[in-house]
């Protein structure tokens, strides 16, 4: 545990001595900031039908695109780095498991991942200074990043685990993240609806829209989870091979 | 303390190390000798559990590393060849985050960490980012981190490579002194660094032991053709062929210079010709000047020992560690 907590630590904060960190956090803020602003916008024209703002802020596909990229570059030097540098061996010869390590490290960087969120709450707070806002589905809006942002990670966890080179790792990363979204778009071009039905249970947006409209379905939090931990064993496989080649 | 037995590991076929085994016992620093690519490296990962061996077994401090490597490692200090920390880190932080990953209890962190800092002379950087160190300071920041959860044993992979010569002297001195409350397993491939550190040696050549003992008696076991200089005083140019009749010489050469004659003498192997050239000398009425043995140096075992085909010499059984005991006759860990 004292294990787990270190090696957490140590990657959380390691974004903040980085380049990389920054470059990521300031340009999440001028994209999500930007999507406020245009939401902002569109709301305040006549023609547009009523909505709630914030629900729109968290399904709409172009941040969530941006998102799924900025996964992959979170994730992407996790295990990689510490391969090519060499650092693994003294972390795999300490008194620590593979498994303690991949999810340690997963967590670190789901960390970092939730932090970009931390001053978006800076816009419901605008929205219920000037109008209106209830807080019920925001909450279950950011439950629904968080869930859907460990999905992201866990995949780039995995394929971080794969290569020993970052750039290699990021666009594994990203075709991984962009499969477990596009899965549950396919639905759309399926002819059967039993097929439809399955693949809704895996369609990414419709899990954003139902947290996003507050209906915190334990399904989708359990297709979450699995998901995570399914990636997480992979990760840890593919570190446990390295001993035996 | 430390236990390898009939080690083996082979990357896709290709053997890298075949049928190692040796013990160190506690207290005792074993260097392992060898030229680059003999398989160093690759059997201490396979000690620190880093590499899954393909036959063989590890024992660190009587847990056997396969099985339970978690306990195993937790009696174990690594220092790595290729030396990787974090640049990013401050010289304190990492040392304390290599306890926490060691399971050192929060409340002693800090203690730990001042006096692995304060052993390996690096507590006047303690608050630099490693990344701006010196490629020595470094190696002693990577050595703190090793023990700072002050390990049973101590394995360092060639601990001295890329330093200057003062630091060298400081990190030899350093490890003879963690020797009080380390087994150390050390590898190089610096043959004076064995002789001053080490006290057992262990040669390593493709991936077998081809000789183990102390500095001493491999030099001792290895002198094949024992040679001694005699020095005579006068001419006496009967001399070598008076000698070469003593049993044991093999050969002698005579150079007469200056009133004194010079015979260079090589004996069969393990014969001692002292003694019967000193009475020989006496008989015949010659005055000794000088009687001395020419050992055969460290250096002159090694280039002998790596440059050959260790099947091919009698005498030396690959694998076979004549001090230490072997695992079948063993007096200490139970298996």
């Amino acid at each position: 545990m004292r294990a787990f907590v270190a090696i957490l630590r140590r990657e959380f904060f390691s974004y903040f001595v980085s380049p990389l960190g920054y470059l990521v956090l300031t340009s999440f803020l001028l994209v999500s900031g930007w999507v406020f602003m245009v939401l902002v916008g569109a709301l305040n024209s006549p023609e547009t039908p009523r909505m709630a703002l914030m629900s729109t802020f968290f399904t709409n596909v172009f941040q969530w695109i941006f998102l799924m990229l900025v996964s992959a570059i979170i994730a992407m030097r996790l295990l990689t780095e510490e391969r090519k540098s060499g650092s693994i061996e003294t972390l795999l010869t300490a008194p620590v498991s593979e498994a303690t390590v991949v999810a340690a490290k997963f967590t670190g960087a789901w960390c970092f991942f939730l932090f970009l969120f931390v001053p978006t709450a800076i816009y419901p707070l605008l929205l219920s200074r000037f109008g209106g806002l209830d807080l019920g589905p925001v909450l279950s809006g950011y439950l629904g990043i968080a869930l859907i942002g460990a999905l992201f990670i866990s995949a780039g966890t995995f394929a971080s685990s794969l290569t020993k080179n970052q750039i290699v790792a990021a666009i594994l990363a990203f075709v991984l993240i962009l499969g477990t979204f596009i899965i549950g778009v396919a639905r759309d071009f399926l002819p059967f609806p039993e097929a439809r039905d399955a693949l809704s249970y895996l369609n990414i947006l419709e899990h954003m829209d139902d947290f996003a409209r507050g209906i915190v379905d334990t399904r989708r939090i359990l297709y979450v989870v699995s998901t995570v931990v399914f990636f997480l064993f992979l990760s840890t496989r593919a570190l446990e091979a390295n001993k035996g080649r | 303390m430390l236990e390898v037995q009939g080690l083996s590991k082979s990357f896709y076929g290709t053997p890298a190390v075949t049928d190692v085994s040796f013990r160190v016992e506690s207290g005792e620093i074993l260097g392992f000798l060898g030229p680059n690519g003999a398989g160093k490296t690759t059997t201490m990962r396979m000690i620190t559990g880093f590499l899954a061996p393909t036959a063989g077994r590890v024992t660190l401090a009587d847990v056997d590393v396969a099985r339970k490597p978690l306990l195993a490692k937790r009696a174990l200090g690594y220092l790595p060849e290729t030396l990787a920390l974090y640049p990013e880190m401050r010289v304190r932080e990492y040392v304390a985050f290599r306890a926490q990953l060691c399971g050192v209890p929060g409340r002693d962190v800090k203690a730990r960490v001042d006096e692995a800092l304060g052993k390996c002379f690096v507590d006047d950087v303690a608050s630099k980012p490693i990344g701006n160190l010196s490629k020595g300071y470094r190696q002693r920041v990577g050595l703190a981190g090793a023990l700072v959860h002050k390990p049973k044993v101590l394995v360092l992979d060639e601990p001295t490579v890329g330093l200057d010569p003062q630091q060298i002297v400081k990190v030899r001195a350093l490890i003879r002194d963690l020797r009080k409350d380390h087994t150390i397993l050390l590898s190089t491939h610096i043959l004076p660094e064995v002789e001053l550190v080490c006290d057992r040696i262990l040669i390593i050549d493709k991936g077998r032991i081809v000789a183990s003992g102390t500095p001493e008696t491999l030099r001792h076991q290895m002198s094949q053709t024992p040679s001694v200089t005699v020095a005579l005083k006068g001419e006496v140019p009967e001399a070598d062929l008076v000698f070469r009749q003593l049993p044991g010489v093999a050969a002698a050469s005579r150079i007469g210079a200056g009133g004194e004659t010079r015979v260079t003498l090589d004996g069969v192997p393990g014969a001692d010709l002292r003694e019967s050239i000193f009475k020989e000398s006496v008989t015949r009425g010659w005055t000794l000047l000088e009687l001395s043995p020419r050992e055969a140096s460290l250096e002159d075992v090694f280039v002998r020992l790596v440059s050959r085909d260790a099947a091919a010499e009698p005498g030396l059984e690959p694998g076979v560690d004549p001090d230490a005991p072997t695992p079948a006759a063993g007096t200490g860990v139970p298996s």
